[in-house]
């Protein structure tokens, strides 16, 4: 009204009420911080009462707050060593059931050489004998019982880069089974995913979030290896169902799907192939 | 002083005998740790203020305590029993911070 005033004054609303203080949603806060103290303490005070003879409350609530204090201390810094213990002998596990399959891996192996010198001995030196080492000495490489080199192609395929998302964003166990059959149908030799030679025995499977080959867990990029003719096997490969499949995924999709051809692949013998049936001949 | 060396007793008393919290109370033995250190640092600011009163202090260390864990239980009991112990923390971590300022002031004088 005043000129002194009018800066704050608004032209038609003369009277206008205090502004809100600017931080007036901190009001909480704020009388948290200016009230800290129990408000009693004052009040008790200000009626200038004589100092109550309480004392023995006093003490025990004192008692208290220490117990209280040394209780929660000695059982944080207990229950850290348990804590520790139960991880370390988690890990100790594991590594003893790691050691564990690597020794029935070697006896396995051991195992299998056994079985084929026994089998060389009981075959003998006749034409029969000759004929049949021929065959399994043609067979072998191909059912997948021995380790076998040579020229081939390779397919790294992986999940796409938003995988997180959608889970069919990502390679499934079905994917790389077709991916397997196409091979086979092209004409690989061998086949083996993750350094896994897949036999007519093995299967590829999914648990929980992982594919397992013969239920061993692979982590991605999966790397299918194939021996065969490297200079048709990737045309081959391309022309059958899977190829296509494949392609699709690798454009609609966004998977990794990358094909090389390679000059010397190594594929390990599959030890999941094992004699499981013998029988004697008649002589 | 007196108060003092209670603390100091309880705390031997605690490390000596070992005494074993019930499972069920584990969960609010922080959160009332927490409410009692604010009582206790409280205490102590009206100690040196000149206001302080026992009663006042017993009363106000068991409510604290008692409210603090109550309020931690119901959390539990509604599922935000995480976001309400920190709730109860921040609110008397405030209040310990600023008792534990001007007991510093009250102290040096700085």
């Amino acid at each position: 009204m005043s000129a002194a005033r009018g800066t704050m004054t608004i032209p038609g609303r003369p009277d206008v009420t205090p502004a809100r203080p600017a931080d007036a949603s901190m009001d909480l806060l704020n009388q948290i911080i200016r009230e800290p103290l129990d408000p009693d303490y004052a009040l008790v005070a200000a009626r200038g009462e004589p100092r109550p003879t309480n004392r023995g409350a006093l003490v025990l609530v004192a008692v208290l707050i220490g117990v209280m204090f040394a209780v929660a201390t000695l059982q944080t810094t207990r229950s850290a060593p348990a804590l520790e213990s139960e991880r370390a002998e988690l890990i100790d596990r594991v590594q003893a059931g790691e050691q564990a399959q690597d020794q029935l891996r070697v006896r396995s192996a051991e195992l299998s050489t056994e079985i084929d010198r026994l089998r060389t001995s009981a075959l003998g030196d006749d034409d029969q004998a000759v004929a049949l080492r021929a065959q399994i000495e043609r067979l072998s490489p191909v059912v997948g019982t021995v380790a076998v080199t040579g020229p081939g192609m390779v397919i790294e395929v992986d999940d796409a880069p938003a995988a997180s998302t959608d889970a069919r964003d990502r390679v499934l166990d079905v994917d790389l089974q077709i991916l397997a059959n196409g091979l086979w149908q092209a004409g690989a030799e061998a086949v083996a995913i993750n350094g896994h030679r897949l036999s007519s025995l093995t299967a590829i499977r999914s648990a929980g979030d992982a594919i397992t080959v013969d239920f061993r867990s692979l982590t991605r990029p999966y790397r299918v290896e194939a021996i065969g003719d490297s200079r048709t096997l990737p045309a081959r490969f391309a022309g059958t169902a899977a190829g296509a499949w494949w392609h699709e995924l690798a454009a609609n999709r966004q998977m990794g799907y990358e094909t090389s051809t390679a000059r010397a692949l190594v594929l390990a013998a599959d030890p999941g192939l094992v004699l499981r049936h013998a029988r004697r001949t008649e002589p | 002083m007196i108060p003092l060396i209670g603390l100091l007793a309880g705390i031997a008393l605690g490390l000596i005998l070992e005494p074993t919290v019930p499972q069920a109370l584990q969960p609010y033995l922080p959160i009332a740790i927490v409410a009692a250190m604010d009582a206790l640092f409280g205490a102590l600011r009206a100690y040196l203020e000149g206001t302080f009163s026992d009663r006042v202090f017993v009363v106000s260390f068991v409510s604290n305590v008692l409210i603090a864990a109550a309020i931690v239980y119901v959390g539990d009991q509604i599922g935000v029993g995480s976001q309400l112990s920190t709730a109860v923390v921040v609110v008397l971590g405030i209040r310990i911070f600023t008792n534990v300022a001007a007991i510093r002031r009250a102290l040096i004088r700085a």
